[in-house]
């Protein structure tokens, strides 16, 4: 057996991490469960590369199964995410509402540019100073309210750009 | 043989199978064809590629041969004009999927994908190629990774785990983003549970994984050294 280096991380962190490990021991699916607990404790709201190299070290889980699992699921962050989340939807029924231009002028508005991802890819953005991010979802199961758009976890229906400006300016006045 | 005997038909003729077989065990046993891509004997069947769809009487849907365990009485069709439409489709998604050059491939004229399609008679695709701007690892010092070539057919995921035992390899996102990751998305060379057996670059069926220094036509897989391994495996377990 290979005794490889194990890896370390920050101790109220590391301490963290041990404890939903133990917890979740034996059980099937644990990974999943871990994953999520811990990045729910990250005040960025993201798994990063140590952790996961960590989670994988801890429980024995080769790292290609952790980074396939922590990528296939679009609930785990590999990047820091800002402290407000904008989730347009992209579905079908928000898509034939405009939820494309609704995209378009919230990456605008908060100067994120239109050209650096095609417009087929899941969209996740962040602003430089971390205030906020845009990203995607492919169908909330609101068809009925589109086109919809996630404001901090709060589903707002029928968003037209000025409402969804709207949302924005207010989320920036707050955060002041 | 503890398991029960059964017996199926097969494109008309009486076949004998085992219980626990799947139709790809039984076909291969009882001398009949059934093409695939991302089976290789020995290692464990995922039913990935599609290749191996088979039509079963009674049964409206294609089933894959590969994971679909034989029945008592069970007749199975495995050429009909809508599998060899099924297939050809499949093939041809392979093919405008990813940058499948032949010309310059160091697989060309060994290439199982290749030899699919030739066999398929796939000589045009009817959709438009993706041409995915896609990576070439070549920090491994023996071996080189080629995504342009990868079928995600997982032989190299299955061998790694299953045979080696490192794991380092995986498929990460989904869809048409998947792609085949050593470990935490690093390079393959700084891969620290990668033993270099070699073992995915001749399960690969495709370019996509061979030796370092090939030419063009030069690699010529031997995967029949893992199905001899697997199965040496198997009877000492």
């Amino acid at each position: 057996m290979l005794t490889l280096q194990q890896p370390r991380l920050e101790a109220g962190d590391q301490e963290f991490v041990d404890q939903v490990i133990t917890d979740r021991k034996g059980r099937p699916g644990a990974l999943l469960g871990i994953l999520e607990a811990v990045q729910e404790r990250h005040p960025n709201k993201y798994l990063p590369m140590a952790t996961l190299d960590y989670i994988a070290a801890k429980t024995g889980v080769p790292l290609s199964r952790v980074f396939s699992v922590a990528t296939f699921y679009s609930l785990f962050n590999l990047k820091p995410q800002g402290d407000n989340t904008i989730c347009i939807c992209r579905g079908t029924a928000c898509h034939t509402r405009g939820s494309r231009n609704l995209l378009q002028s919230a990456r605008l508005s908060l100067g994120l540019g239109l050209d650096d991802i095609s417009e087929e890819d899941k969209i996740l953005l962040t602003t430089p100073d971390g205030r906020f991010t845009v990203r995607t979802v492919a169908c909330f199961g609101q068809c009925a309210l589109a086109p919809v758009v996630e404001v901090n976890h709060k589903i707002r229906g029928h968003v037209n750009e000025r409402t969804l400006q709207r949302e924005i300016e207010t989320i920036e006045r707050e955060s002041e | 043989m503890p398991n029960k005997k059964l017996s199926i038909r097969i494109d008309g003729a009486l076949v004998d199978a085992y219980e626990g077989q799947t139709i790809l065990q039984a076909a291969r046993a009882g001398g009949k064809y059934i093409p695939t891509l991302c089976d290789l004997e020995g290692i464990t069947p995922v039913g990935g590629c599609r290749i191996c769809m088979v039509e079963v009487e009674g049964i409206d849907r294609v089933m894959a041969a590969c994971t679909s365990p034989v029945q008592e009485g069970m007749s199975v069709k495995t050429t009909t004009p809508r599998l060899t439409q099924h297939r050809r489709l499949t093939v041809e998604l392979l093919l405008v999927e990813r940058n499948h050059t032949c010309a310059v491939c160091v697989s060309n004229g060994h290439c199982e994908l290749q030899t699919m399609a030739t066999n398929l008679g796939v000589s045009t695709v009817r959709l438009a190629y993706n041409f995915p701007k896609l990576e070439t690892d070549l920090s491994h010092p023996k071996y080189v990774l080629d995504h342009n070539r990868c079928i995600l057919c997982t032989r190299c995921v299955r061998v790694c785990s299953e045979l080696e035992g490192a794991h380092v390899w995986n498929l990460t996102s989904r869809g048409i983003n998947t792609r085949l990751v050593a470990d935490l998305n690093g390079k393959w060379g700084d891969s620290k549970g990668c033993t270099s057996c070699g073992k995915c670059v001749q399960a690969c069926p495709t370019g996509a994984l061979a030796d370092k220094g090939r030419a063009v036509e030069e690699m010529v897989k031997q995967n029949d050294r893992i199905s001899a391994l697997a199965m040496r495996r198997g009877a000492e377990a």
